[in-house]
């Protein structure tokens, strides 16, 4: 299988670790509950098709990246580098110091 | 030594000036350059080569190719010996020693030959019906027997002296087969300026060009060959690559292949490898890879002397071989008829022409040309012999059996494409009734396939096909086509068939899949008892499951099938195949990948300084790290670490630490983001100073730990486990661009610019203070517990000094520039001399750290909280961080989980064992009783026994009890006492030295 | 207790390079030819720089009005005087200097721009030219290294037999094809295995640059 990493290029899927479901956002901050930690954490849909997955480029340039793969085929319609996205909740949450 | 005498007086693609000595079954033989084994044997007269797996029947040749069943040989000898060698692919070298294989004493006399007689017992499913009671019979005695009756020969047992190699490849078009369609289509592409990589297994290129005489352009096809290689080898972007197999289709046009590259030597060449694995990128990849032809099923069609008619041709027309001197043809279709015409221009006798079609007065004509008797409409029932054969009897079209003596019986029954490729990613072929064959239907993404391949048979369509589908993939790729060239003619052909796959009624054993010994009394009995689905045929009977994959039966066994259930052929199931095409040795996929090199091997930049002094050393993840230093007359490990413990407790002792993560960490945010990945607290941690940090798993257990220092307002040196440094640095990666993108941060791994030496005990610091440059106070006041600041050492060299511990000592880590760590190491081994100073190794390291109840890899394995491992005022309730909420989960905070503690034997003298499972005294040693388990164990020289950490349910509230540590892998059973996990100096006075 | 120990001056502080105990300058391999000429390199300062939420432009701007060279934005190596910039991902680049004069007093100046961490001894580094070197790398790089594929001035992050690398191509020299590797320094040893195993056939010229 072959990833285009948006920086390096075409390359190997050997050059990435996968971790999984990329949309699943972490509920940040002291009032985040129990059960929406939980939510995040553990569940996962698992479709036989079009799936956005986040994918390590750990031989290449560190980018984590959202590569959106058919499940059924591997064929890749999309590969984008993850700190581009929106900030998620975090943003939302996340008080600086 | 005799001459070959069926070798033909002229012709072939061999060199005849160039004869090739060789042995089969220690018997000497000559052959030509361009011949293969079998070609080599068959020349020689030599047409008994193996038995058979299951009933040891004679077998002989075949086929001429890749699909070969029955010729399996042994090749070579010694740690170089390799099994199930096809001979049909194996090309004769001079002084090659090749042997018959899965025979007993002999070839000729095999003795389980026997298994014929009793083979109603080995039917299909024998296995689960014969051998199922009494249980303990299989191991002893069913097995044993089975195994030595069946087998496909003997591996080396030895290791493989050669080396293999891998490689990549990338091109805009890979042409698959150098047959006509093949090189049609890597000549337009390359004419184009694509970057072409055409490959082909055989090590003569020209797929059935070699074996067939044909006409393309008016000219004799193997001059149109000739010159077609000419100008293939002219074009710099064209790479060609004989004796190699692409094997698999893989995921986005990348493909498997491996390069014989010395298979056809005695041995590889200085420098080379045996084989290359080749992994090739292709933008576009054109399967030429042509199609195989089918045998029929009838009794006795495994006897050596049947061949495919096909295989025939190639043994005359490429080999100079005549296989027989009384030949027999048996065909279903046009193409057998080619056979008889070869048998015959080359001079051979061919005594009939069985066509299972009716009569016909072309036909007919050209059979009496050849001189042979024509039974149209007629089938071969059986043929017969000892171990070749001697004769067969046919049937004609009113029924009469007549019986006709011959030494060879050429049969056709069509051919099949070679789609394998088409369907390594779950393609279905799809049944062409026109054809009788199945042909490629949906194609893998960048994949065309031409000629034969595509069931598209003759000449003329290969060379058409080949070149479109080459200026095809050269646009696809993004290249300029130049125009079409004009079609080549051919000359004439016709491919009318009418297949039969088996035919009843003869007195024998019928094979569908000859290396399995599969019959169509087998496929049969499996319709009879259900086994009807292709998939449970396959299970059932074993066919298509040997080292052939089926591909001379699947078809068959699918057509009896479809016969004995009253279905059409594609309503039967069609044939799938996973890579790999044909076998591939391991040694290929592994490339430069084992022993030493299974994986690289990480080493300190003070590893060689370990050497001179001794070190045992061990594998700790990637890296090499010392282990123990033993000296001379030391003959224990133990004796060696409690020496190097000692000296740590009493004077001083040098350990390389090296090997940690180290991780730089920049940016305005830099303290926020670890308040997040750390349970505990770091705002207030001052410039100049380290902390201990624990890192969770978002599911709320313990990930990793270490000391990270601050070295600025906004910088941050983190530390991690050797083991998980990798791991680390990608979870904050993950943490800083996936969950957290707009805090101010910068990360890089600096492990690799650092070599770290701890230096720890009473001595250190004098230790330390005639290494570090003057101006550095290094006092108590000045350099205080967890200060962590850079110096200098050496007169300016730019160092960073921590002032932490791991053992409970007095003890620093020193860490400079890389190039300057094994200059380090003795700078300090010389400054410390006066002290004894004493290198240790990581089971000193453990044995300190275990009497101070640090936690380390065995404890922080995955599946404990810090609550567990007594860290839990560690997590920090001020703030949100990685494993927060899921650390606070009830089941977790539940009192009964197992909770780290001390454990010593009650008995001094007895000695504990990690892994040991804790059990109330008196309860008996099973699952309900177990409480925990040791996770640590070491010998203290300190307190003189045995002391060790554990898992064990209530934890510090059991102080003082006693249970059972029961160990039954290593017959241990002790009594211990569950004690505090800080068994030296629990005050920490050692510390402050 | 009194610091009475060893004098510090007496030490001798002799730096050991990235490739000692992996190997050394000499030949291997096929003999009577040199298909590969390998160069290894010391002697060199490197850093990481990386530049922070939108500091690219300064930090760019101050190596240029420093050094004369620009950052690159993609994969490639940018050549100057004395100093080579080579892109290593997202606002991150290697600085490399020819030599360690002033080298120290360089990265704090462009700290007030970027994360600045010293790698200078992280790095076993090697040049690799000679008519056969592409055929060296197509058993290791998992790259298409064809000339049109792979232009002068490109550089890549990737591995080599499990080993990270940081590799790019340097202008065709009078031997042929000119590459540099970086290699992480723990594994020098490992990668060597897999380069001397793959030059062989082709002969190979090691010298210390």
């Amino acid at each position: 299988m072959r990833i285009t990493c948006p920086h390096c290029g075409a390359r190997d899927a050997q050059e990435f670790s996968y971790l999984g479901a990329a949309d699943p956002k972490r509920p940040d901050g002291m009032a985040a509950s129990a059960a929406a930690m939980a939510e995040y954490v553990y569940q996962r849909d698992n479709p036989a098709g079009r799936h956005r997955e986040l994918w390590y480029h750990g031989a290449g340039c560190h980018a984590w990246l959202v590569v959106t793969r058919d499940t059924r085929t591997h064929a890749i319609a999309a590969v984008e580098v993850a700190k581009a996205r929106k900030a998620g909740a975090a943003a939302k949450v996340g008080a600086k110091a | 030594m005799s001459a070959q005498p069926f070798r033909l007086a002229s012709g072939g693609l061999i060199d005849r000036g160039h004869q090739l000595e060789f042995s089969f079954d220690g018997t000497s033989y000559r052959g030509y350059a361009g011949d293969t084994l079998a070609s080599a044997l068959l020349a020689n007269g030599v047409r008994l080569v193996g038995r058979s797996f299951k009933y040891h029947r004679p077998r002989g040749i075949l086929s001429a190719g890749p699909e070969e069943p029955n010729a399996l040989v042994e090749l070579r000898s010694g740690a170089r010996r390799e099994p199930n060698s096809r001979a049909t692919v194996v090309e004769l070298f001079a002084g090659l020693a090749a042997s018959s294989q899965n025979r007993w004493p002999s070839l000729a006399f095999d003795l389980l030959s026997l298994n014929g007689l009793v083979s109603p017992a080995l039917v299909a499913g024998f296995y689960y019906k014969t051998f199922m009671w009494p249980a303990s019979f299989w191991e002893k005695l069913y097995e044993p027997l089975i195994r030595r009756a069946a087998g496909l020969g003997r591996a080396a047992g030895a290791e493989d002296p050669d080396h293999y190699e891998k490689a990549f490849a990338f091109c805009d078009v890979l042409v698959i087969g150098a047959g006509p369609a093949g090189l049609s289509a890597a000549l337009a592409a390359g004419r184009s300026g694509a970057r072409v990589i055409l490959c082909d297994e055989d090590f003569r290129l020209g797929g059935r060009l070699l074996a067939e005489r044909r006409e393309i352009g008016g000219r004799p096809g193997s001059e149109w060959l000739a010159a077609t290689l000419a100008e293939l080898a002219s074009l710099p972007e064209v790479r060609i690559m004989p004796r190699t197999t692409v094997f698999g289709l893989y995921d986005h046009g990348v493909y498997g292949a491996v390069e014989r590259v010395a298979d056809h030597l005695p041995e590889p060449p200085a420098h080379q490898p045996r084989q290359r694995g080749w992994r090739i990128h292709a933008r576009r990849a054109i399967l030429a890879a042509g199609a195989l032809e089918r045998p029929i099923v009838f009794a006795g069609n495994d006897l050596p002397g049947v061949m495919l008619a096909g295989a025939v041709r190639s043994y005359v027309n490429r080999h100079g071989v005549l296989p027989g001197r009384e030949s027999v043809l048996f065909t279903a279709g046009d193409d057998g008829w080619r056979t008889a015409r070869d048998i015959a221009a080359a001079g051979g006798r061919v005594a009939a022409i069985v066509d299972s079609r009716p009569d016909d007065p072309a036909r007919k004509a050209l059979a009496d040309k050849i001189g042979a008797r024509l039974f149209a409409g007629g089938a071969v029932l059986r043929a017969r012999g000892g171990r070749q054969l001697r004769a067969v009897t046919i049937r004609d079209a009113s029924g009469a059996v007549t019986e006709l003596a011959c030494d060879l019986l050429a049969v056709s029954n069509g051919w099949n494409p070679t789609l394998h490729l088409t369907s390594h990613q779950n393609g279905k072929p799809a049944w062409n009734e026109e054809l009788h064959c199945f042909v490629p239907a949906a194609l893998p993404a960048g994949l065309a396939v031409a000629g034969s391949a595509a069931g598209r048979f003759t000449l003329a369509q290969a060379l058409e096909d080949g070149a479109r589908l080459g200026r095809e993939a050269t646009a696809e790729a993004g290249l300029a086509a130049k125009p079409a060239e004009p079609t080549l003619t051919t000359d004439p052909e016709t491919n009318g068939l009418s297949p039969v796959w088996r035919v009843s009624g003869g007195k024998g054993k019928a094979f569908v899949d000859y290396q399995n010994d599969v019959t169509d009394k087998d496929v049969e009995l499996a319709a009879r008892e259900g086994f009807r689905p292709v998939e449970h045929l396959k299970r059932y009977t074993t066919l298509g499951m040997a080292t052939d994959q089926g591909k001379t039966s699947n078809l068959a066994g699918l057509a009896i099938m479809a016969e004995q259930t009253g279905r059409t052929i594609p309503q039967t199931g069609t044939t799938t195949f996973r890579p790999p095409y044909t076998p591939v040795a391991i040694g290929a996929l592994a490339g430069h990948h084992r022993g030493k090199d299974f994986r690289p091997v990480r080493l300190a930049p003070t590893h060689e300084w370990s050497k001179e002094q001794g070190a045992v050393f061990v594998e700790a993840g990637p890296w090499l790290r010392a282990q123990y230093y033993p000296k001379p007359g030391e003959t224990d490990w133990l004796t060696t670490v409690n020496r190097e413990v000692r000296a740590v407790r009493s004077s001083v002792g040098l350990c390389d630490v090296s090997t940690l993560g180290k991780i730089d960490i920049q940016g305005a945010d830099a303290a926020e983001f670890l308040e997040r990945v750390y349970s505990n607290g770091w705002k207030a941690l001052p410039v100049g100073k380290a902390r201990y940090g624990l890192m969770l798993r978002e599911d709320g257990f313990v990930m990793d730990d270490g000391t990270t220092s601050r070295l600025g307002e906004q910088h941050f040196l983190m530390t991690t486990t050797t083991a998980n440094a990798g791991k680390v640095m990608q979870h904050l990666e993950f943490c800083h661009q996936v969950l957290w993108p707009e805090l101010d941060l910068r990360m890089v791994s600096v492990s690799e610019q650092w070599a770290q030496a701890a230096i720890a005990g009473p001595k250190a610091r004098e230790t330390l203070r005639g290494v570090v440059d003057p101006e550095h106070d290094l006092s108590d006041a000045a350099f205080p517990y967890l200060a962590a600041r850079a110096v200098t050492v050496g007169g300016g060299i730019p160092a960073r000094l921590f002032r932490i511990s791991f053992s409970g000592e007095l003890a620093y880590e020193l860490a400079v520039p890389a190039d300057h760590g094994d200059a380090m190491m003795r700078g300090l081994m010389q400054a410390g001399a006066a002290f004894g100073i004493t290198p240790y190794g990581t089971e000193a390291l453990g044995v300190l750290r275990i009497e101070k109840g640090h936690v380390a890899g065995n404890e922080l394995n995955g599946q404990t909280t810090a609550r567990d491992l007594g860290l839990g005022r560690m997590m920090s309730s001020k703030k949100d961080f990685i494993g927060r909420l899921m650390a606070g989960r009830a089941a977790l905070l539940d009192q009964d989980r197992p909770a780290l503690v001390g454990f010593k034997p009650a008995e001094p003298g007895q000695r504990l064992r990690a892994g040991a499972h804790f059990i109330g005294i008196g309860r008996s040693a099973e699952m309900a009783n177990d409480e925990g388990y040791m996770t640590s164990v070491a010998y203290s020289p300190h307190l003189n026994h045995w002391i060790g950490l554990g898992l064990i349910r209530g934890g510090a509230a059991r102080i003082g009890e006693r249970v059972r540590a029961y160990d039954p892998v290593r017959n241990g059973d002790v009594v211990v006492e569950i004690c505090s996990p800080v068994f030296v100096d629990p005050e920490g006075a050692r510390l402050h030295g | 207790m009194a610091e009475t120990a060893t004098s510090p001056t007496a030490i001798a502080w002799v730096p050991r390079g990235a490739w000692s105990g992996s190997t050394r300058a000499g030949s291997f391999g096929a003999e009577g030819v040199s298909g590969i000429i390998a160069t290894l390199l010391g002697g060199f300062g490197l850093a990481t720089l990386i530049a922070g939420t939108g500091g690219a432009s300064s930090l760019s701007q101050a190596v240029e009005r420093r050094l004369g060279i620009v950052l690159p934005a993609t994969p490639r190596i940018v050549r100057g005087q004395t100093h080579d910039a080579i892109w290593s991902g997202p606002e991150q680049w290697l600085l490399r200097a020819a030599s360690r004069d002033g080298w120290s007093a360089l990265l704090g100046e462009l700290a007030a721009h970027a994360a600045v961490s010293e790698q200078s001894d992280a790095r076993a580094a090697l040049r690799l030219s000679g008519s056969q070197v592409r055929k060296v790398l197509a058993k290791g790089v998992m790259l298409d290294l064809h000339p049109a594929a792979f232009a002068v001035g490109d550089a890549a992050l990737t591995s080599i037999a499990h080993v990270g690398v940081q590799l790019w191509r340097l202008p065709d020299g009078p031997d042929g094809p000119v590459f540099e590797i970086l290699v992480a320094r723990s594994m020098a040893g490992s990668f060597w295995s897999w380069f001397s195993a793959s030059a062989a056939e082709f002969g190979c010229t090691v010298t210390a640059g």
